[in-house]
């Protein structure tokens, strides 16, 4: 899968010297020239497939090289240090890494077998598809049922309108319909079914992180992206999220990076580790990963040695 | 440091004490010597009158006496380990400059002035006497050092007010060009004034024990005298200028069925129940009562066609800089040149609006080219404040939206600046105050005539005729030069022409043209600040 990258392994080690022991002894005649243990094999249908990811922001070379399959409702957590570049490799599976001026992206990711990184790809489109959360709960500082009925609303799928209520063509009943079903999935509508045109913002940490999941579904995306989605949150909420992000694993396919080792432990079915440079170092199956590392690096890092 | 280890700080304050509760009247006291000096200052209360059966300037002096004495005991009682406290070693650096100033004052005009030394002495005097004031707050420990120069300063003031020094007819002739004096009627209330900052300064120290809690305290009574000076002076400036005007505002007013001038309201013309002449009324010669109607609505709509003129640009500005422009050279131009055109003086854009408006608006004056300078001037600090509460919208909500596969766009319309709107609403709010009060662009575009009859007031609204041949509408009032509220005061205080014998009392009439212009840009303001409330209120709590 990854043997392709030689090349490009041995130009980028060059610069960063400092974690990579093995490419100075091995590198001229090992084709793995890295600790790299990325042959994961599961059953079932890729519904993400990295191959060989390059991300620049400006000279900083901050992802390098990945390849990655992610198969679909599964979750697959990203874990690693500070800086690793997981949160990075995230945000280029919905193309989010477009909106920072000076990243550059190589390489390629196919969604459901087509390349989002091409020519006439709707972002539109694959951002609904692909949908994400993030770090800190961030809902609009609208009513819970407006920040619902937001994405549906502005891709036209609702009409609630002035003009489509004079013309008693409002979606009103479809949306809360939408708002009931989005909120029960995300385990929060018995908390706020009463409250449905209170603001947001009145809610706490963990309700509006479950909203913003709420929020996500409501586009109805079969991928969904989390960026640390409890890193903020006290226990008990954490607790309600990971609960929800395994129920969610059975209809949507669910990729999350965390910080949390016991969390990726917990309520992923694959881990991918990545470490200090943007190399992904050890991606399979999460008990695999946890309890029999392949690479040292990765058992040192999970033991708590370094990072 | 050191003095904090010496004396052991306790960790529960005793009970309030006599001495805590002397140091609690001592700051009372200030603030009461604060506010008289205050009102004192605004002629509010007469110095040659009597307060409480006492002088006014004796009462004062009096006063600052007590509370110098209490300031000194206080100092002297801690230094002698009467009164528990817990002072520094020094009173410091600032405490000691602060002392120093008002002596260099007293040093220097006592030599040079009273004793007749000439100045030269006077500035040796002044130096050596601040000297003194700042050795003696330095170098002593804390307590001494903060109370003993400034309680003897609010002794000495009190005492050349008690013993007539200075009373109310005093006056120093500067001698200078302009014959400039320096009256009773300013120093006291000044001298007061300040001399009740520093005993409120001393004796908050004293009333905190000195040390950090003290500092604490001091600053706290001045930061907080400060902030009611600020309330303190407006208010005294809107009650001044109400006072001032409301009795040539209510000149003839009427009230019963029928008094009022006709109006028509949904087509129906009715008769006012009210008449104030003053508001509904221009100038004629045959009115009774004059009054300044079309300078009102010359003013009302000036602003709302500056507002339309500057809002929709300056936000669009504001989204293009904000939301699409790269950051760069062009973005970094565009700032300096609004921040630039925000500090350019209004005249200049009057006479921009003289030499390039008017030529191509009918050649005459208008209330068109009065309008569209106003927009300009305005479009700056919109542009500033918009940009400044866009870029204060949380990225969180624009990558939330981005997520969702809403557009770029589309995030703006129904994200970025709903948020951002409160923002956008107080810039429009501060730039309307300042352009309801310009006189000099409209002197140059607007105004015509200094009194214009009432039959001349602008109607807007009236004025749309619908024409067959493009443009197919048409405003000839916009074309008409009008009146604005400034324009007419400024006009009737350099001039004062044109008021014939019709206004009994020409200063009553200037003061009411204040109070209506000052209350027409506050109800400006009040619109904009509940327009501001409200989207707030739809962030917060939907």
């Amino acid at each position: 899968m990854s043997e392709n990258q030689n090349p490009q392994t041995q130009t980028s080690t060059a610069t960063t010297d400092t974690d990579q022991p093995l490419t100075t002894t091995t590198g001229e005649t090992d084709e793995r020239t890295r600790d790299e243990w990325t042959d994961y094999e599961f059953r079932g249908e890729a519904k993400m497939t990295v191959d060989d990811l390059d991300v620049y922001y400006g000279d900083d070379h901050a992802l390098k090289g990945v390849s990655m399959e992610i198969p679909e409702r599964s979750v697959t957590a990203l874990i690693g240090p500070s800086g690793c570049g997981k949160s990075t490799y995230l945000r280029c599976l919905n193309r989010m890494n477009d909106r920072i001026k000076s990243a550059t992206i190589d390489g390629s990711v196919r969604f459901d077998g087509q390349e989002i990184y091409q020519d006439g790809v709707n972002l539109v489109e694959l951002r609904k598809r692909v949908g994400m959360v993030f770090q800190s709960p961030n809902p609009f500082p609208k009513s819970i049922r407006e920040n619902i009925a937001y994405g549906p609303k502005k891709h036209g799928d609702l009409d609630t309108g002035l003009l489509a209520r004079l013309l008693n063509r409002s979606d009103a009943e479809e949306r809360d319909r939408l708002v009931e079903r989005c909120l029960r999935d995300a385990a929060l509508w018995d908390e706020v079914s009463d409250r449905l045109d209170d603001n947001a913002l009145g809610l706490s940490g963990g309700q509006q992180q479950r909203l913003c999941i709420a929020r996500c579904l409501s586009v109805d995306p079969e991928i969904i992206l989390m960026d640390e989605p409890a890193s903020a949150l006290d226990p008990i909420a954490t607790a309600k999220i990971e609960d929800l992000i395994e129920d969610l694993a059975e209809e949507y396919t669910v990729v999350i990076v965390t910080h949390n080792m016991q969390q990726a432990a917990r309520i992923s079915d694959q881990t991918a580790v990545f470490l200090t440079g943007g190399e992904l170092v050890e991606y399979g199956d999460t008990d695999q990963v946890f309890e029999d590392p392949h690479s040292e690096r990765v058992e040192d890092y999970i033991t708590g040695k370094f990072g | 440091m050191a003095g904090a280890s010496e004396t052991d700080a306790k960790l529960v304050e005793s009970e309030t004490t006599e001495t805590d509760a002397v140091a609690g009247v001592a700051v009372g006291l200030s603030a009461v010597l604060f506010a008289l000096a205050v009102t004192a200052l605004f002629e509010r209360v007469s110095l040659t009158g009597s307060l409480f059966g006492v002088g006014t300037v004796t009462l004062l002096g009096g006063l600052l006496t007590a509370l110098g004495v209490a300031v000194i005991a206080f100092g002297a009682g801690s230094r002698l380990g009467y009164v528990e406290t817990d002072p520094d070693p020094s009173a410091g650096l600032v405490a000691g400059f602060g002392a120093a100033v008002p002596w260099v004052l007293i040093g220097g005009s006592v030599a040079s002035q009273t004793l007749g030394l000439g100045t030269g002495v006077g500035v040796v005097a002044g130096v050596a006497v601040g000297a003194v004031a700042f050795a003696l707050t330095v170098l002593p420990r804390e307590d001494v050092g903060s109370t003993l120069p400034l309680g003897a300063l609010l002794v000495l003031t009190g005492l050349v007010f008690l013993t007539g020094v200075i009373d109310p007819a005093w006056a120093w002739e500067l001698d200078w060009e302009q014959q400039a004096a320096i009256t009773a009627e300013f120093l006291i209330p000044a001298a007061t004034l300040f001399a009740a900052l520093y005993g409120g300064w001393a004796s908050a120290k004293a009333y905190g024990g000195f040390g950090a809690r003290g500092r604490h305290m001091g600053a706290y009574v001045l930061v907080y005298l400060n902030a009611l000076s600020i309330v303190a002076f407006l208010c005294i400036l809107v009650a001044y200028v109400v006072v001032q005007g409301v009795p040539g505002l209510l000149t003839g007013v009427d009230v019963g069925l029928g008094t009022g001038p006709e109006t028509t309201i949904l087509g129906v013309s009715v008769a006012l129940p009210v008449s104030v002449p003053f508001v509904m009324n221009g100038v004629a010669l045959l009115n009774d009562f004059q009054g300044v109607l079309p300078a009102i609505v010359g003013t009302f709509w000036l602003v709302i066609g500056a507002v339309l003129l500057a809002v929709p640009l300056g936000v669009g500005a504001a989204v293009f800089l904000t939301e699409y422009a790269e950051r760069g050279r062009f973005t970094q131009v565009v700032e300096v040149a609004t921040n630039g055109l925000w500090s350019t003086p209004s005249i200049v854009f009057g006479l921009f609006g003289f030499a390039f408006l008017i030529p191509r608006f009918g050649n005459g004056k208008s209330l068109l080219s009065g309008m569209i300078t106003l927009g300009f001037m305005l479009l700056p600090l919109v542009v500033i404040t918009s940009r400044e509460a866009m870029l204060s919208v949380p990225d969180e909500y624009r990558d939330a939206s981005a997520a969702l596969g809403v557009s770029k766009w589309q995030t703006i319309r129904s994200v970025v600046l709903p948020a951002a709107l409160p923002g956008v609403v107080t810039g429009v709010i501060l730039g309307v105050g300042r352009i309801a009060g310009e006189t000099a662009p409209i002197l140059l575009t607007m105004a015509g005539g200094t009194f214009l009859p009432g039959s001349q007031t602008v109607d807007v609204i009236g004025g749309f005729q619908f024409t067959a041949t493009p443009p197919f509408v048409a405003n000839p009032a916009l074309l008409e030069a009008t009146s604005a509220l400034p324009y007419q005061l400024f006009a009737l205080i350099t001039a004062g022409v044109g008021l014939g014998s019709n206004v009994g009392d020409p200063d009553a009439f200037r003061w009411a043209t204040a109070l209506i212009l000052l209350m027409v840009v506050l109800s400006f303001y009040a619109i904009g600040i509940a327009t501001r409330y409200y989207f707030r209120r739809r962030l917060k709590h939907t």
